[in-house]
């Protein structure tokens, strides 16, 4: 059974993949893990689904096709949230993630917000790299452990 | 009485460099211009500050001050280089079709109608006729025929939500463009800087961004091309370097 992409630990079955099939996500947060997911396999209309009418207008399919086309994805961290759960109409998730685009990697650090209608989780909006500029990250050797957290090595993993 | 006169004598002069244009009128020359956002600050202190506060943005500082910000499609083409459409014999190649700036020249609907007097004075090498025999275009800061400056003016005043939303997203996306802002802020001369405008149409669902880059990577491509040997124009030739690898994956969708 394989991990789910998301990082959480948990297989995949257990994970994002009832979300993206269509079940709601129970909190902001397990949305949030599932819309990265939804990048990390290609699964857009996922992505589609799940945002508020606002934050569709301001989706460019082609451009997420190209996104999820030339990106590699190497892992999320989730570093905080604020509200957002099963009791809550809205909520904020602070995460990591890390990709790699035409050879160079990077890291966008995102706050996003999240709100609830009709009983269902959306996203809303985010503010990318909330306090810093976009930081490039040194290239990481072929030995050191790899940038998704898989704990192996990076030949053995993402950079075989 | 204060009043100007003016007649085109079609030295072609004012087709160089940059055009800024109608988001319609870029969008509908992406296969001829090389474009660009051209983002600048206006200071409170500036005639121009309520009018631009109306047809860009406002944007608070790093160091707390607010500026207006204009943020203007651009047919981004170096200052020496003639307008693409300029044929041989220094005509207009698509005059049935030209951009609405084109056809508001002399005046300027970026600044307000009572404040174009500077503008209509021919620039250095111009060989506008401002003389006697050339009708009056502009009195006690009235224009005479507005169709055109209104035309433009009402454009520009359509369009401004849109470019609005588009500032707000890149501002908070991009934190880099606050530094950006504050410095062009601080420099009286070169007070504007250039964002892809593939951004513009990023942020948008309902554009076709394969379509557009079909039209426009080749122009990009054909002008980083033509900059690419000479060194007072490296940063035209790295922003059109940038922009078209921006947009090589759509065109060359099927």
């Amino acid at each position: 059974m394989s991990t789910c992409v998301c990082g959480s630990g948990l297989a995949f079955a257990l994970c994002c993949e009832p979300i993206l099939n269509g079940k709601p996500a129970p909190t902001a947060e397990a949305l949030m893990r599932s819309r990265y997911a939804a990048y990390a396999l290609g699964k857009l209309d996922h992505v589609e689904r799940t945002a508020t009418p606002e934050a569709l207008e301001g989706f460019n399919r082609q451009d997420s096709e190209r996104v999820v086309d030339e990106s590699k994805w190497l892992g999320l961290e989730i570093l905080r949230t604020v509200d957002g759960g099963e009791g809550d109409q809205t909520g904020q998730v602070e995460f990591v993630f890390r990709y790699s685009l035409r050879g160079q990697t990077y890291a966008q650090h995102e706050l996003s917000t999240f709100c609830r209608k009709d009983g269902a989780w959306l996203y809303s909006s985010s503010e990318i790299n909330p306090k810093s500029p976009p930081v490039r990250v040194t290239k990481e050797g072929r030995n050191d452990p790899c940038a998704c957290g898989s704990g192996k090595k990076h030949k053995k993993c993402c950079g075989a | 009485m204060a009043e100007q006169r003016f007649n085109c004598t079609l030295c072609g002069q004012c087709c160089r460099g940059w055009i800024p244009l109608t988001l319609d009128d870029a969008l509908a020359n992406a296969g001829r211009f090389p474009l660009a956002m051209v983002w600048t600050p206006v200071r409170p202190g500036s005639r121009a500050f309520d009018l631009t506060t109306r047809l860009g943005t406002t944007v608070q500082l790093r160091n707390h001050k607010q500026v207006a910000v204009l943020i203007a499609p651009t047919a981004y083409i170096p200052p020496s280089f003639p307008c693409p459409a300029l044929t041989a014999d220094n005509l207009c190649g698509i005059q049935g079709d030209k951009p609405q700036r084109c056809r508001t020249m002399p005046f300027y609907p970026y600044r307000e109608e009572n404040d174009q007097a500077d503008i209509l004075v021919p620039r250095k090498g111009w060989a506008c006729d401002t003389s006697a025999a050339a009708p009056v275009i502009y009195r006690d800061k009235t224009i005479i025929d507005r169709e055109a400056f209104d035309r433009e003016r009402e454009a520009l005043t359509a369009q401004a939500p849109s470019l609005r939303a588009y500032a707000e997203t890149m501002l908070k996306q991009n934190a880099a463009l606050t530094d950006y802002l504050t410095k062009a802020a601080q420099n009286p001369v070169a007070g504007h800087f250039a964002v892809n405008f593939s951004s513009y149409l990023r942020l948008n669902r309902s554009y076709d961004l394969i379509a557009f880059a079909k039209a426009q990577h080749p122009v990009l491509t054909a002008f980083a091309n033509r900059t690419e040997k000479t060194p007072e124009l490296a940063d035209y030739h790295t922003y059109y370097k940038e922009s078209a690898a921006e947009l090589s994956w759509f065109a060359q969708r099927s």
